[in-house]
C-alpha cells in the first residue's frame, strides 16, 4: 500500500504537471509549485477523491505545504475512519 | 381588518427557487409590483402581516422591521383574511366581509381563509400550520377554483401582460422627471409615465406602440437605450445604452445595459454589460459578468424544461424560458446559461466557453467545468457584504443566519454535484 506521503505526492504532480520525485515535503504549494487559486482547488477536491475524505474547506485551504498537506489529510483520515 | 400572507414549508414552495431561498413567495414581482402589493391593492386591506418558513424570518424582520412576520398575535383581535401568496390577485373574487369561510384547492391546500373575529377562538392559535388546520376543520369549507400561481417562470412568463396591466391601475402617464432632447417616444404619449427625479438622457428611444413604459423615481437612462413598452423600470435603476426590449420588469437600484428581453431583475443587481438575457428571472444583489449570456429558445422549438431539484426534469410548457438565476450569484465575463438554467443563490460562475449546465446548486463554486467547495461560504460572505456596502446596506447577522441555514437546506443537492465534480476532476 503506498504511503500517504505518496500518494499526496502523486495527485499534486497530476493536478500541478510537476515530476513527482522534484516534489519535497517543505515544498510551498503556491510559491514553489506554482499552484494558483483555482489549482489549490482542484488540490483538494483531487485529495478527497484520492483518500475517499471530506475535507473542510477552509481548515483545508490553509495548508500551505506538501508537508503540511500530509499532517492533515492524515489527520483526517483518522478522524473519518479511513485506513491509510 | 387584518390581511395575513401564509408561506409554508411544503413541496410547494420548491417551485419557486431559487428566487423564493431567501424570501416569502409574496415578495417575487410580476408586472410592476410584487405579489403581495397586488393583493393588498387588490383587497385593500393596509394592516399586513405574514407566516414564513421559520428559517427567513429573522431577516424578513430585519429587511422589513414594520412587517410583523411570525407573530401569532396577529391571529387574535381583528377579522382576518389569511391568503396563500401564490393565490393571483386578479382572481381573488372573494368579499373582504363576511361570515367565517376556507376556501380550498382541489387538492385540499387552503388558499384562503376568511376569519371573524369572534371564531378565532375556536381555533388552534399555537401555530399557523395548526390554525389552518382546526380552521379547516371547524369553519365552513368551500372549494375554491382561483388561479394560482404554480412555478417561477409563470410570472416571468405572465409579466409583459401583467406589466400593461399595473400601468392602467397606477393611473399614471406623463413626464414628471427629466427628459433631455433630442430622444424619440414611438407610440402614444399617454402609455409613458416618468416619475419625479427620473432622468432620460439625449439618444433614447422610448417605443410604448406595443405596450406601457413605466420609469420610476430617480432612475436614470444613458444615451443609445431603446426601451420597448411594456416595461418597467424600478427607482433608482441605471440604463446603460441598452436595448431593453419588450416585457422587462426591473425592482429597485439594477444596473442594466446588453439586449434583455421579457425578464424580472428583482433588485439591486447588476448586468452591466452586453450580452442576452431573455425570459429569466434574476435575484438580488446578482451580478451577471461581461457577456454573460442565456439561451431562451431551444433549437427544435420544444418545450423548454427546467431542474428545480438538479434531478427531475419539469416540462415548463413553454418553448420560451431562460435563466433562474439566485440571490448574490455572480458569473464571470463570457458565461453561456443553457436554456431553462437553474442557478441557486451564492454561487460563483468561472465561465467554461460551452452552456453550463442546467442545474447549479446554491453555494456552487463553478470552476473548470465542475462543481466544487471552492473557497467556501465565508469567502461568499466577505463578498456579498462588499456588494451590499456599495449600494449602503448591510449583510448583517440575520441574512447571515438566512445563508447558513439555505446552505444547509441546499446541501444535499450540492454535495451530490461536489461529489460528480471531483471524479470529472480527477478523471481529466
Amino acid at each position: 500500500m503506498e504511503s500517504v506521503a505518496d500518494r499526496v505526492k502523486k495527485v499534486t504532480a497530476r493536478v500541478l504537471k510537476v515530476d513527482p520525485k522534484d516534489i519535497k515535503p517543505e515544498q510551498h504549494f503556491a510559491m514553489d509549485l506554482g499552484a494558483e487559486s483555482v489549482q489549490s482547488i482542484e488540490l483538494v477536491a483531487s485529495f478527497e477523491e484520492e483518500f475517499g475524505i471530506e475535507m473542510d474547506e477552509d481548515a483545508a485551504l490553509s495548508v500551505e505545504t506538501v508537508g503540511g498537506a500530509i499532517d492533515f489529510i492524515t489527520k483526517v483520515c483518522k478522524e473519518q475512519g479511513v485506513k491509510v | 381588518m387584518r390581511l395575513i400572507f401564509f408561506d409554508l414549508e411544503g413541496e410547494g414552495r420548491r417551485h419557486f427557487y431559487p428566487i423564493a431561498l431567501s424570501r416569502p413567495i409574496w415578495e417575487l414581482r410580476c408586472g410592476m409590483t410584487s405579489l403581495g402589493e397586488k393583493l393588498v391593492a387588490k383587497t385593500g386591506i393596509n394592516d399586513v402581516a405574514g407566516f414564513v418558513p421559520e428559517y427567513m424570518a429573522a431577516a424578513c424582520r430585519s429587511r422589513k422591521p414594520d412587517r410583523k412576520i411570525n407573530d401569532l398575535g396577529v391571529l387574535k383581535g381583528d377579522d382576518l383574511l389569511l391568503v396563500n401568496p401564490r393565490v393571483k390577485a386578479a382572481g381573488f373574487s372573494v368579499p373582504t366581509k363576511g361570515p367565517s369561510e376556507v376556501g380550498l384547492a382541489e387538492d385540499g391546500q387552503v388558499l384562503y381563509a376568511r376569519v371573524a373575529k369572534a371564531d378565532v377562538g375556536k381555533l388552534k392559535t399555537d401555530s399557523i400550520a395548526g390554525f389552518l388546520d382546526s380552521a379547516k376543520a371547524g369553519l365552513k369549507t368551500v372549494t375554491a377554483n382561483l388561479p394560482t400561481w404554480n412555478y417561477v417562470w409563470d410570472l416571468v412568463l405572465a409579466s409583459p401582460h401583467q406589466i400593461t396591466d399595473d400601468f392602467k391601475a397606477a393611473g399614471r402617464t406623463g413626464i414628471e422627471g427629466t427628459v433631455e432632447q433630442p430622444n424619440a417616444i414611438r407610440g402614444h404619449k399617454n402609455d409613458i409615465y416618468i416619475a419625479k427625479g427620473a432622468l432620460v438622457h439625449p439618444m433614447v428611444v422610448l417605443d410604448a406602440a406595443n405596450g406601457p413604459i413605466y420609469i420610476d423615481e430617480n432612475a436614470e437612462v444613458h444615451p443609445f437605450s431603446r426601451i420597448e413598452g411594456p416595461c418597467y423600470i424600478g427607482p433608482k435603476c441605471l440604463l446603460l445604452g441598452a436595448k431593453c426590449r419588450e416585457g422587462n420588469s426591473f425592482g429597485p437600484v439594477c444596473r442594466i445595459g446588453g439586449e434583455v428581453e421579457e425578464s424580472i431583475v428583482q433588485g439591486y443587481s447588476n448586468k452591466y454589460h452586453d450580452g442576452f438575457l431573455g425570459h429569466a428571472y434574476v435575484g438580488e444583489w446578482v451580478n451577471l459578468g461581461a457577456l454573460t449570456t442565456n439561451s431562451d429558445l431551444k433549437n427544435d422549438y420544444s418545450n423548454v424544461s427546467v431542474m428545480l431539484d438538479g434531478k427531475n426534469a419539469i416540462d415548463t410548457g413553454s418553448t420560451k424560458v431562460g435563466s433562474l438565476i439566485g440571490d448574490h450569484t455572480k458569473t464571470s465575463i463570457g458565461t453561456l446559461f443553457n436554456t431553462g438554467a437553474y442557478v441557486g443563490c451564492m454561487a460563483l460562475i468561472m465561465a467554461t466557453g460551452k452552456p453550463l449546465p442546467k442545474f447549479i446548486p446554491s453555494f456552487a463554486w463553478f470552476l473548470e467545468g465542475v462543481v466544487t467547495k471552492g473557497f467556501g461560504k465565508k469567502q461568499l460572505y466577505e463578498t456579498a457584504k462588499i456588494a451590499m456596502s456599495r449600494r449602503k446596506m448591510a449583510f448583517d447577522e440575520a441574512q447571515q443566519g438566512l445563508y447558513d441555514s439555505i446552505f444547509e437546506l441546499t446541501k444535499p443537492e450540492r454535495d451530490e454535484a461536489v461529489k460528480k465534480g471531483r471524479k470529472q476532476m480527477v478523471g481529466k
